[in-house]
């Protein structure tokens, strides 16, 4: 900080230096990887979720115990072991709200999104490449998370013959649920984010929408039992908790229904990002 | 190159920039001179392409700046200090923007040597001082060797030091015919390190020119004479167009007549001179005396102002 640098008139900038969409993406890569929240969320998102897997392994097989109920045993079904895998989802979509709102949130908290679109002032590659990051990263984490939650619960399973079969159609689809159902929901969060420009407002919106909004659709009323079924987090959900009874849209209308809640809020985050003063 | 041509901006009621024209030629540094609040920031951020115009446009080497296939290579901008996500490195935010467009890691470390962030380059924005925040902002703006600069308040917060040190920078910048576009409130900075000034006052261009003219001619220039005889020499002097004030025993200001004409006066009356000194006003008083004309013109509702021989003289 003390030398006063004299300008260098050789500058290293090649001439055919341009944005693109394919050069946005690497910058929201080096963005997304040079904040230190990002490895923490990361990992604390898988923890959490094979952690609640584990838990619930150690549940089950309590409950095959005929001592520990007090009478009939749960029947051996590889179905649990689904639902043990998979059990993390509902908790760890919380960590990825946060982390798909703050993608863009902590940028216009801290002033970084005016340097950001003075960079690539049609802004909308700059939303893409957010979109692009954030739905590798959470789809990869859902990935990492069931796959270690399968591994670690199977061998607690395994002798009450309730492990997954991952043989099985619905154990696939719900397995591979969970990576795709986070992903959704972190773009949702990210689209959000970019409407409400404000981490507290944008996080609790979405987890308003995610989880308050089911518990009004259980009023006993036939509007809002009509319309819960299409609810973000009740239709996504149908991916990974397969067909119960009394379903409304089977699973992958429900993941449909979920992208098309996604869908509206990138765009009506592209729309308020074109129209709005940074 | 910039060019504003009835750029208008307004805030619900509010009108932040009211209708203003001007240009920023190459090869000059020009300051954007004007109290806070006066519309800089907002004029800049629209340059940037950051705030939608109300009305009226503004382009930068010919083309909107949103338009350039290179906006970085267009134009440098410093708009605050620390436009930075508070969490990243001064290292990774810079690779992040030159990534944008495609400038590699050498331009990267080229621009934190040039600005001294050396020691500081791997360490998190958040803690840095206000004065390193502004380095970083220069680096940035200087990341894709730009042909247009634009610094809002590029030495707000800076030691003595870094002052000089900017002043230095954009002075070297024109002198390579780069456009360099600074605001500032400080007057005095202005004084020394523009060539150009455009004074805004509230969202109105109040004036522009180089800083010699601002200088002469928005004060009627004023002489200070020292007499014994000061009373009597009052007396000789009192005519139409004339102003004599007095502040202290045997010394008069007088507007309106040239220390010529003061002297030849007093030689014909018999009239010893102690002291004979022309005024120039400095940057600064003319600043005072031009936007203190603003607010008056907008407090008199638009109805015939009085004529104001100052403000004719710049127009």
């Amino acid at each position: 900080m003390t030398a006063v640098a004299t300008p260098d008139s050789v500058a290293s900038v090649p001439t055919t230096a341009h944005v693109s969409f394919i050069h946005t993406l690497r910058s929201e890569w080096i963005k997304f990887l040079s904040v230190r929240s990002t490895a923490w969320v990361l990992a604390i998102s898988i923890l959490i979720m094979v952690g609640f897997s584990l838990m619930m392994a150690a549940g089950m097989t309590f409950a095959t115990d005929p001592e520990m109920t007090g009478g009939e045993p749960l029947p051996a079904d590889p179905s649990v072991g689904i639902m043990v895998a998979t059990f993390g989802y509902s908790i760890g979509q919380i960590v990825l709200v946060v982390l798909g709102v703050m993608r863009i949130s902590g940028e216009y908290a801290t002033g970084q999104i005016r340097s950001s679109l003075a960079a690539v002032p049609r802004r909308l590659p700059v939303l893409a490449a957010k979109a692009v990051v954030v739905a590798l990263a959470s789809f990869v984490v859902g990935l990492v998370a069931v796959a270690l939650a399968t591994l670690v619960t199977t061998p607690i399973l395994e002798p009450h013959g309730m492990a997954v079969d991952l043989s099985d159609g619905d154990a696939q689809r719900a397995l591979l649920g969970v990576p795709l159902y986070l992903m959704a929901i972190a773009l949702f969060s990210l689209g959000i984010g970019a409407m409400l420009r404000h981490t507290a407002g944008g996080i609790a919106a979405v987890i308003g929408v995610l989880m308050v909004l089911p518990i009004i659709g259980q009023i006993n009323l036939d509007i809002l039992q009509d319309i819960a079924p299409y609810l973000p987090s009740a239709a996504g959900e149908r991916l990974i908790t397969g067909d119960l009874a009394e379903t409304v849209l089977t699973p992958w209308q429900g993941y449909l229904v979920l992208l098309a809640w996604v869908a509206a809020a990138l765009i009506g985050a592209a729309v308020l990002l074109r129209r709005r003063d940074a | 190159m910039i060019e504003a041509q009835n750029l208008t901006k307004r805030y619900g009621e509010k009108v932040a920039v009211d209708n203003i024209n001007f240009s920023v030629a190459p090869g000059r540094v020009t300051g954007f001179l004007g109290p806070n609040g006066a519309g800089k920031s907002t004029t800049m951020r629209m340059i940037l392409g950051l705030d939608r115009p109300t009305s009226g446009s503004v382009t930068v080497n010919g083309k909107p700046y949103a338009q350039h296939r290179a906006p970085l290579l267009e134009v440098g901008a410093l708009l605050e200090a620390k436009a930075v996500h508070t969490g990243s490195s001064a290292r990774n935010h810079l690779r992040a923007l030159a990534a944008t467009h495609g400038i590699g890691i050498k331009r990267v470390e080229e621009v934190i040597e040039l600005t001294g962030l050396t020691d500081v380059a791997r360490k998190r924005v958040g803690g840095f001082s206000l004065g390193m925040g502004q380095r970083l902002g220069i680096a940035a703006a200087m990341l894709g060797d730009p042909k247009t600069l634009v610094l809002d308040e590029p030495v707000n917060g800076l030691d003595p030091e870094g002052v000089k040190w900017v002043r230095t920078m954009v002075r070297y910048l024109a002198s390579q015919g780069r456009t360099v576009f600074l605001s500032s409130h400080l007057m005095s900075e202005m004084a020394i390190t523009a060539d150009d000034i455009i004074v805004i006052g509230r969202g109105r261009i109040i004036t522009s020119g180089s800083v010699k003219d601002i200088i002469d001619s928005s004060t009627t220039g004023s002489v200070k004479v020292r007499s014994p005889r000061a009373t009597e020499l009052a007396e000789a002097l009192r005519q139409d167009g004339v102003t004599i004030t007095s502040t202290e025993a045997e010394v008069l200001t007088v507007a309106g007549l040239e220390a010529a004409a003061i002297g030849d006066l007093a030689a014909t009356r018999g009239i010893a001179l102690h002291e004979l000194t022309p005024l120039s006003a400095s940057l600064e008083e003319a600043f005072m005396s031009l936007t203190a004309g603003e607010v008056e013109y907008h407090s008199e509702a638009m109805s015939a102002p009085a004529p104001d021989p100052t403000m004719e003289a710049v127009r």
